[in-house]
C-alpha cells in the first residue's frame, strides 16, 4: 500500500491537494483537500447589493465574469427584478464568449499535456499527420507545412536541452500512447488556440467594455447603450465586429477542438471505464431567450444513480425544489459546526485542524442536493440535455460518438460518458453546442435592436423588508449559485455555492465522499512516482479552487510536489 | 501576423501596461491600485494599453500577444522589507530571482509567456515593477507601508515609458482614480 499525496494539482488559481491510497496498481482511497482559506462572502456582508458583482467577480481572476453574472441575478431574483431582452442577449453573448475561451484553454493548455508526449513529435512524419488529420476534419489549419514549422519549434525547443514550462510533463510515462503524429496534430492546435483564445476574449471585450473584468453588467440588466445612429454606442459597427469575431472562431472549435477531443477519446477508450464516482448530475437552466426568463437554450435537471431515464427538468430560475434542497455540510471541512446549512443560513466562521483522514481536512465545505452528492459541468450539461431529448445536444453528442466509432470502430452509447473520457468529450459537445447557439444570441440581439427596441435596464427598487434570492448560472465548470438575503438595501448574508465545491466536495456526516474523491476510485497508477493517470482523472474536472476556497502563499519552482509516502 | 519591430530605435509600437494581483487580498491589490492611479494622473498616446488583470493564469496571454512592451506592477515575494519597490527583467523571472506573489500568477506569466515565445507573439520587452507586500490577507486593504510607496511606483512606471520613447505626459487635469475595493476614500492618500 502506497500513499501518494499531490499539491497543488490545479496549474491555475488555488491550491488543490489530492492524497490517495493505491494498492495493486489502483487507488482505495481518496481525499480532495483544498488547502487555503477564503472567506470571500464575508466581505460581501452590509455592501450595497448594486455593487455586489464588482466584488464577486473578483472571487476568481480565470472566472471573473461567471461570478458578475451569478451575482446580479442573485439581486434580481431576490428583487423579482425583470430585465429588458436585450440584456438577456448581450449576458448570454458575454457568457459564450466566455465558456468558450475557458473551454479551450482547458482542453489545450491545461490538460491536453496529460496525453500528449510532445518529446514523441521530432519522429513524427508530418505527412503522415497531415493525411490523417486531413480524413478527420476540414479544418484548414492541419497542412503539411503547418505541420512541418511545428515540428520544427519542437525540435527546436527540444534541441536546446531547455524545454522550459514543458519540463514539468511526464514524458515516456508508460500510459502515454498516441503516435507521434496524433502528437504532432494536437500540439500544432495548441500552439494554434491561443489565436483563438484570443479571439474568444475579445467577443467579451466587445460587449462588456473591458477584459477580463466586464464593466457593462448593472442589477437590472447592462449599461450599453444601443443607439444605431452613434457611434459611441453599441451600433451596426460593433455588431459586425462580433459577428466576424464569433464566424472566425467558431470553425476553430467544431473542427478543430470538437474533432481533437473525439480522437483522444477514440485511441484512450480505456479511460471511459475509469473516474465515474458520483452518478448524481446537477445543471440548471442558462441562455434565457426572452426578457421574462421562461425559455431557455441550455436546459437543466437532476439525474441520479446514472439513470438518464429519472431526468427530472429544472424549468427555469423559480424552481422552488432546489431552493430547498441545496445545503452545505462542514463535517469534515475547517468549519465551526456540524451537519448542513441551507445557504441564505450558512456561515463561514474558521475552525482549522490538521489534514485529518477522519476529521476534518478542506477548506472546501461538503455541498449536498437532498442530502446526496452532486456531480456538475459539462458532463452534467450533456446527459440531462441528452435524456431531455434537447435537439442541439442530441446532435453534437451523436456526432461524437459517430466520429468516434469512424476512428476505432467502437459503439459507444451517452450513458458511457460517464467517465474521466467522458468529461473531456462532454466539454468539447457543449463547445460546439455554444459556437450554434452564439450565432443565434447575435441574430436575436441584432433583430431585436434593428426592430427597434435598444431597452437595457430597468432600475432595481430595494423593499423596506427583508428578502432572499439565488442567482443561478450554468458557468464553463458547472452549476454555480449566489446566494443572497438583502435587509433595508445591503446585503445581510451572501453565500457562493460554486462547480468546483460540489465537484471538489469533501465527505459528508454520512461519510460519503465527493464527485473528485469517488472518481478516483478503481484508477490505475502504474507508477506511484508519477501518478498520470491521478491527474488525468482530477483534470477532467477542470478543478479551478480559487473561488472555492483561498489562494496565497508562493513557491511556484514546482509545479506539483508528488510525494510518496 | 507579425507585430514586432522593425528597427529597435524607434519607439515601442505597442504597449502594454499591465496591472497584476488581487484587490480582495491586501496588498496583493498593488498592481491594480498601481494601473488605476497611473491611469488618473498620466495620459498616454493611444498606442499604450492600461489594464487592471487581476489574476488572469494562462489568461494573461491574449494580453501580452504581439506587444513590443509589456511593464507589469504586481506584489513579489522577496526578503526586502514590506514597501521595497524594485524592477525585475523577464531573464529575473525565467532563473527565479523574482517570484511573484501568488502561485496564480507565477505559471500565469511564465506559461503565458513560453507559449507566445514558440508561435513567435511573445513581447520584446517585459519589464516588472515590483513592491514587497506587508501583508496579503483576505479583505484587509493596502498597508501603510506598501501606500506610501505607490506614488513612486506610479512615476516609475511613467519613468520607464518615456524612456523608452512612448509617448507618456502628466494629466492637466487629474481624474479620480476609482479605487473602489479600499475601506473608505484613500485616493488622496494615493495621488502624488
Amino acid at each position: 500500500m502506497a500513499r501518494i499525496s499531490i499539491d497543488p494539482v490545479t496549474r491555475i488559481e488555488g491550491h488543490l491537494r489530492i492524497d490517495v491510497e493505491v494498492d495493486g496498481g489502483s487507488v482505495q482511497k481518496a481525499w480532495a483537500s483544498c488547502t487555503m482559506w477564503r472567506g470571500i462572502e464575508t466581505i460581501l456582508r452590509g455592501r450595497d447589493p448594486r455593487e455586489g458583482w464588482l466584488f464577486a467577480q473578483r472571487f476568481c481572476g480565470v472566472c471573473t465574469t461567471v461570478h458578475a453574472m451569478a451575482s446580479v441575478r442573485a439581486v434580481e431574483d431576490a428583487l423579482q427584478l425583470e430585465i429588458p431582452a436585450n440584456a438577456q442577449y448581450i449576458r448570454n453573448l458575454i457568457l459564450i464568449g466566455h465558456a468558450l475561451h475557458d473551454h479551450i484553454v482547458h482542453f489545450y493548455h491545461l490538460s491536453a499535456l496529460d496525453w500528449v508526449d510532445i518529446t514523441t513529435i521530432p519522429k513524427a512524419d508530418p505527412a503522415g499527420a497531415a493525411s490523417i488529420a486531413d480524413g478527420i476534419s476540414t479544418w484548414p489549419g492541419n497542412s503539411r507545412r503547418e505541420l512541418e514549422a511545428v515540428q520544427n519549434k519542437v525540435k527546436g525547443l527540444i534541441g536546446s536541452g531547455q524545454l522550459g514550462i514543458f519540463s514539468h510533463g511526464y514524458w515516456g510515462h508508460p500510459a502515454m500512447r498516441l503516435s507521434p503524429e496524433m502528437n504532432l496534430i494536437l500540439f500544432a492546435h495548441y500552439l494554434q488556440a491561443l489565436e483563438f483564445q484570443r479571439k474568444s476574449n475579445q467577443v467579451v471585450g466587445i460587449l462588456g467594455g473591458k477584459t477580463p473584468h466586464i464593466q457593462n453588467l448593472a442589477v437590472g440588466g447592462v449599461m450599453n447603450a444601443i443607439n444605431l445612429n452613434s457611434l459611441a454606442t453599441f451600433n451596426m459597427d460593433r455588431l459586425g465586429t462580433l459577428q466576424s469575431l464569433l464566424q472566425d472562431l467558431i470553425p476553430f472549435v467544431q473542427q478543430a477542438y470538437f474533432v481533437d477531443a473525439c480522437l483522444l477519446a477514440a485511441s484512450y477508450p480505456e479511460w471511459f471505464r475509469y473516474g465515474r464516482g458520483v452518478a448524481n448530475y446537477l445543471a440548471v437552466p442558462d441562455l434565457p431567450v426572452d426578457a421574462k426568463a421562461t425559455r431557455f437554450d441550455l436546459p437543466g435537471g437532476l439525474i441520479m444513480n446514472g439513470n438518464l431515464g429519472s431526468v427530472r427538468p429544472i424549468q427555469d430560475w423559480h424552481d422552488q425544489p432546489i431552493r430547498a434542497a441545496v445545503a452545505e455540510d462542514v463535517t469534515h471541512a475547517w468549519y465551526q459546526g456540524k451537519g448542513a446549512q441551507q445557504p441564505w443560513k450558512g456561515e463561514t466562521n474558521p475552525d482549522y485542524t490538521d489534514f485529518r483522514d477522519d476529521g476534518k481536512y478542506s477548506w472546501v465545505k461538503a455541498p449536498r442536493y437532498d442530502g446526496r452528492p452532486m456531480q456538475v459541468g459539462p458532463l452534467a450539461n450533456v446527459l440531462i440535455g441528452y435524456a431531455s431529448g434537447h435537439p442541439l445536444t442530441r446532435k453534437w453528442m451523436d456526432a461524437a460518438l459517430k466520429k468516434i466509432s469512424s476512428v476505432n470502430g467502437s459503439r459507444l452509447a451517452p450513458e458511457d460518458l460517464q467517465s474521466t473520457m467522458g468529461r473531456y468529450l462532454a466539454r468539447a459537445i457543449r463547445s460546439a453546442m455554444l459556437s450554434d447557439l452564439a450565432l443565434e444570441h447575435w441574430k436575436l440581439l441584432a433583430d431585436n435592436i434593428l426592430k427597434g427596441d435598444d431597452a437595457t435596464y430597468n432600475p432595481p427598487q430595494f423593499p423596506a423588508h427583508e428578502c432572499e434570492g439565488v442567482g443561478m448560472h450554468e458557468a464553463p465548470r458547472g452549476t454555480l449559485t449566489h446566494w443572497v438575503v438583502i435587509d433595508k438595501g445591503a446585503f445581510s448574508n451572501y453565500q457562493a455555492v460554486v462547480p468546483t465545491t460540489w465537484n471538489a466536495s469533501p465527505r459528508d456526516q454520512q461519510g460519503v465522499p465527493g464527485p473528485y474523491e469517488s472518481s478516483l476510485l478503481a484508477n490505475p497508477v502504474v507508477d506511484p512516482e508519477k501518478p498520470l493517470e491521478v491527474l488525468r482523472t482530477v483534470h477532467s474536472f477542470d478543478p479551478c479552487m480559487a473561488c472555492a476556497c483561498h489562494t496565497l502563499d508562493a513557491s511556484g519552482r514546482q509545479i506539483a510536489q508528488v510525494k510518496v509516502l | 501576423m507579425n507585430m514586432k519591430r522593425c528597427n529597435p530605435l524607434l519607439p515601442p509600437r505597442h504597449v502594454c501596461v499591465i496591472g497584476l494581483g488581487n484587490v480582495l487580498m491586501g496588498d496583493d491589490g498593488f498592481g491594480s491600485l498601481a494601473v488605476e492611479t497611473f491611469r488618473c494622473e498620466y495620459e498616454c498616446a493611444p498606442n499604450v494599453e492600461v489594464l487592471d488583470l487581476g489574476t488572469p493564469g494562462l489568461d494573461l496571454a491574449p494580453y501580452l500577444y504581439g506587444k513590443d512592451l509589456v511593464i507589469v506592477a504586481d506584489a513579489v515575494e522577496a526578503e526586502n522589507t514590506p514597501g521595497t519597490l524594485r524592477t525585475y527583467r523577464e531573464a529575473d523571472l525565467l532563473s527565479h530571482q523574482v517570484q511573484l506573489r501568488l502561485t496564480a500568477h507565477d505559471p500565469g506569466l511564465q506559461e503565458s509567456l513560453a507559449q507566445l515565445r514558440i508561435v513567435g507573439h511573445a513581447p520584446s520587452e517585459l519589464i516588472i515593477v515590483g513592491m514587497v507586500p506587508e501583508s496579503c490577507a483576505f479583505g484587509a486593504g493596502i498597508s501603510a507601508a506598501v501606500l506610501s510607496k505607490s506614488s513612486v511606483a506610479v512615476h516609475l512606471l511613467a519613468a520607464l515609458l518615456r524612456e523608452r520613447g512612448v509617448d507618456c505626459r502628466r494629466r492637466h487635469a487629474q481624474l479620480q482614480p476609482n479605487l473602489w475595493w479600499l475601506p473608505g476614500d484613500r485616493s488622496e492618500v494615493v495621488s502624488a
